[in-house]
């Protein structure tokens, strides 16, 4: 340590040190200790230690293979939360150095009477006068106890890596070999009120303006915003209020303001000395009353800033607080899924044939605006409540500190999810298939003869099964799956509409159910079943923390099983546009204002809607169905892929041909024991999953559909592998390593010669 | 297309690390590190031994071919001429020590053939010298034999794992 600095400061000597060893938010800190200002008591640990831990653990190794797996811009968000929780369990794995964490435990000791602590982070050039980022980093408060206070220390340095500081590496400068992180350790100030005050309006309008903002209890709960503030707007040059608003507090019965004009004026002043201290207009957290104001932080104020185009304010949105997520999943569960149901339902059973246009133009509007409505639902409240499952690992990993970061999935196992009713309907046609062989040779006769008009084909079919012996038993159950499951969109397809496509799955399903798709789980330890895993966790929280692990418990597995009914609805609901919408499109044809092999996709809604009702109207033009877009791949003659790497979604090895789906005539194609390869597996298209030998996806993360159900099946999955559909073709030989990430591209013996 | 799926961060997020090699060709990546390094490991075998050996190299500019030159009283000389299939090793990582997510490596396949005095032969001396100035008077030795590699393949390694054939012959 050349610089003269420790492991530790003692914030009261922080003023003069270099924010390279201390961070942004101590030295600021650190300033207005020295300039007589209250701040809670206590010291900052140095980014030195921080190294130190890196050095000793070989972390910095670990931060680069996470990074480095593939390039940051083609990973999606939920990859990146993937690599910034391996990244946190392996700091978690490590103990901090013997020589630092003494030294942080005199430090704690110096300070005894002090009964919880806030462990904050304090990243060198995290606040400046140009920028600030808040809420990138994690925080720990009323943290008890020295070993407590070690275990927020690793989780504070992790967070340097956090994905929420990932989205902003750039800005940030992230660099595994430079970056740094430094910690604020602070006596806990339970003192009341608490709040925020703006030294300018941060939305950057009114420069003359002060924002105050006030709750009745500590600040954290109006930062993560649980507890409505009071605000005030005052003139900054004259302290006049402009503008009071109370809080809507449901339980807080005074309606008074909670603060007075002496608090006010003390903070006014308090933000006017504060910026000629620091030399720009403070966003300053403070707690106590006008004769006994604690600062907790000082930072530039960030203006509010809505970049076009920039999304990563939304993504941050998706990681909600405990609490959120709390009365997200009443919302979810008890309003907005029954809610979508029943719309779903009510729309299956209206009879559209009936219609005039007109009228057909009404139900195709309606049932557009509310896939409309539902995807923004889906986007602003399904979305955010699918993190209880991110919650509940982070809870578990934290608890448990488990070698394997995703061992918690094991404790979703057996969720009763719509699409498993609908996966064990296929299951138990494929057992009458296979107890029956003249009704199985009948279904694989009919299913191959093809038919250029499937209408048509699908009535000969069905006779065909009709006349057996049990086949018209099987012919109900059937078409009440095509009904019941499979009355969803599967792109700009209705799978119900393919029921030979469904059929031939089944009849795929019957021919592998000799083979004992049901293995055990490869690579999962027997012992972690859910219930297993259930001790584990109350073992490792002990009696007191026993509720707030079920709470964490419940909302993950409620999380999982609603993200994926969710997706399911939504199919339903897109279904019925779609299935208007192909009424509507008949009847344009056959006007001959639209043309025979014109696309339908659900984009097309409003457009057919206005040429259902403008009766005189000319030829109908169609907007382009919107297609994601992906990265472009640049192939030279001769180059073939040989290992492709993703992520190891779901442990286990297979070999098999590739088979890939992109469409739902894809789906009836698909064998047992072939090596499912496509773009994403979606909650509509999961039965195909314990036909595969293995699968690979483009779509990268572990907690995703095909991921978890891959590992539940013991199958083995890649994902996140960039242009796989483009670079797998169909038969080929492929091995798929879920241990390591990797698929490997021809057969494993080749003749490295042989093309000459 | 799921509509619900987010997309991917895109090119805006850019780590901003050494990245300029992504969009570059295959070709063009293995040009690249081909020319930053001098040295390669050449892999012979014999007497159902593995063997291998660092040698100076020179690449042609199609990358079709490589040259090394060797004493005859080596061993590899007399593997050499007991099986003419070999392989060429060349990586980075003496520029990436400490981050082995950024080393590239190729393992270039192919048959190696002594070139005997002639116009094939200087140009390829030539080519070796170029690089290797300092091996002037090895690479004109009476006692030293130059050998020119006919590359079948290239096999390409990135990210610690990630692999990428590439056969010249059937491309540009």
């Amino acid at each position: 340590m050349g610089s003269g600095i420790g492991w530790v400061i003692p914030l009261e000597n922080g003023a003069d040190c270099d924010e390279r060893y201390i961070g942004g938010k101590a030295a600021k800190l650190a300033q207005l200790a020295h300039a007589g200002y209250r701040v809670p008591n206590g010291f900052c640990v140095t980014t030195l230690a921080y190294e130190r831990f890196l050095e000793v653990g070989n972390l910095a190794n670990t931060i680069r293979i996470e990074l480095g797996r593939k390039p940051l811009e083609s990973m999606r968000w939920e990859e990146i939360w993937d690599a910034a929780l391996r990244i946190r369990l392996a700091f978690l794995a490590v103990p901090i150095p013997l020589d630092v964490s003494q030294t942080i435990e005199a430090a704690l000791e110096k300070l005894s009477r002090v009964r919880a602590w806030a462990v904050r982070s304090s990243a060198p050039g995290e606040d400046s006068a140009n920028r600030s980022f808040a809420g990138l980093h994690e925080s720990r408060v009323g943290v008890v106890g020295n070993e407590a206070v070690l275990d927020a220390i690793r989780v504070v340095w992790a967070s340097l890596w956090s994905d929420a500081a990932l989205l902003y590496r750039r800005e940030l400068s992230l660099d595994p070999t430079r970056s740094r992180m430094a910690v604020v350790i602070q006596e806990m100030i339970d003192e009341q009120p608490s709040g925020v005050a703006f030294g300018r309006d941060p939305r950057g309008t009114q420069r003359n303006q002060v924002i105050v903002e006030a709750v009745p209890g500590l600040c954290g709960d109006l930062v993560d915003g649980m507890v409505d503030p009071d605000r005030w707007i005052l003139e900054r040059s004259s302290g006049e209020i402009l503008e009071w608003r109370a809080g809507d507090r449901p339980n807080d019965q005074t309606r008074d303001p909670i603060l007075e004009i002496d608090d006010l004026n003390t903070l006014l002043q308090t933000l006017r000395n504060v910026e000629t201290l620091l030399g720009w207009p403070p966003d300053v957290e403070w707690t106590g009353r006008a004769e006994r104001f604690t600062l907790l932080q000082a930072r530039p104020i960030t203006t509010v800033d809505q970049e076009s185009g920039d999304t990563r304010s939304w993504y941050l949105s998706l990681r909600p607080g405990e609490r959120r997520l709390s009365s997200l999943a009443e919302q979810v569960a008890q309003e907005l899924i029954p809610q979508l149901e029943g719309e779903g339902e009510r729309f299956a059973a209206e009879a559209l044939d009936s219609y005039d246009d007109k009228g057909l133009a009404a139900a195709i509007e309606e049932r557009y605006t509310a896939v409309q409505k539902w995807r923004q639902i889906y986007l602003d409240e399904f979305i955010p409540f699918a993190h209880g499952v991110r919650h509940l690992g982070i809870y578990y990993n934290d608890a448990v500190r488990p070698e394997d970061p995703y061992e918690f999935v094991g404790l979703l196992k057996g969720q009763r999810m719509v699409a498993s009713q609908r996966n064990q309907a296929l299951v138990t046609l494929a057992h009458q298939l296979r107890e029956d062989d003249a009704l199985k040779d009948t279904v694989r006769q009919a299913v191959h003869i093809g038919n250029s008009d499937p209408a048509k084909g699908w009535q000969e079919v069905r006779a065909k099964i009709r006349a057996l012996p049990r086949g018209e038993e099987f012919l109900r159950e059937f078409e009440d799956l095509l009904r019941g499951h499979m009355d969803v969109a599967y792109g700009s397809d209705r799978l119900a509409d393919r029921p030979e496509s469904i059929l031939k799955t089944v009849l795929e399903m019957a021919q592998a159910a000799n083979r004992a798709r049901q293995r055990p789980l490869d690579g999962v330890p027997a012992d972690t079943d859910a219930k297993a895993l259930e001790q584990r966790l109350f073992d490792a929280v002990g009696e007191d923390r026993r509720e707030e692990a079920t709470d964490a418990l419940t909302i993950g597995r409620l999380s999982w099983r609603l993200r994926d009914d969710d997706n399911v609805l939504i199919g339903r609901l897109e279904s019925q546009v779609l299935r208007a919408l192909d009424l509507g499109a008949n009847r344009l044809r056959a006007a001959g204002r639209l043309h025979a092999g014109a696309k339908v996709g659900i984009a097309a809604g409003p457009a057919v809607a206005e040429a259902l009702k403008d009766v005189r109207g000319g030829p109908v033009i169609l907007p382009a169905e919107l297609e994601t877009k992906h990265p472009s791949l640049t192939i030279t003659a001769g180059e073939t892929p040989r290992q492709l790497i993703g992520q190891p979604a779901a442990p286990g090895l297979a070999t098999g041909r590739v088979r890939s789906v992109r469409s739902t005539e894809d789906l009836g194609h698909f064998h047992a024991g072939e090596v499912l390869v496509c773009d994403a597996i979606q909650p509509t298209m999961t039965h195909l999953v314990p036909l595969a030998s293995a699968i690979v996806e483009r779509r990268g993360g572990m907690l995703i559909h095909g991921a978890i159900i891959a590992r539940e099946l013991g199958i083995p999955c890649v994902n996140g592998v960039p242009n796989a559909v483009d670079l797998l073709h169909d038969g080929e030989l492929v091995t798929v390593d879920g241990h390591l990430g990797i698929v490997t591209v021809g057969p494993p013996e080749f003749d490295l010669e042989g093309v000459t | 297309m799921n509509p619900h799926d987010e997309p991917v961060l895109g090119s805006d997020f850019e780590f901003g690390l050494e990245e300029a090699a992504r969009d570059l060709t295959l070709p063009e990546r293995i040009r690249n590190l081909v020319q930053g390094e001098r040295f390669a490991v050449l892999c012979t075998q014999g007497q159902r031994q593995p063997y291998g050996s660092v040698v100076a190299f020179a690449l042609s500019r199609d990358l079709r071919a490589a040259a090394f030159a060797t004493p005859m009283t080596t061993r590899k000389y007399r593997l050499l001429s007991e099986c003419a299939r070999v392989a060429l090793v060349i990586d980075n990582r003496g520029k990436h020590p400490n981050d082995m997510m950024k080393v590239e490596a190729i393992t270039a396949t192919g048959r190696a053939g002594q070139l005997q005095p002639g116009p094939e032969f200087d140009h390829w001396a030539g080519l070796l010298m170029a690089r290797h100035p300092y091996l002037k008077s090895f690479v004109r030795a009476p006692s030293t034999a130059l050998f020119r590699i006919d590359i079948v393949r290239y096999l390409y390694v990135t990210r610690f794992q990630e692999v990428r054939q590439w056969v010249p012959e059937s491309g540009g």
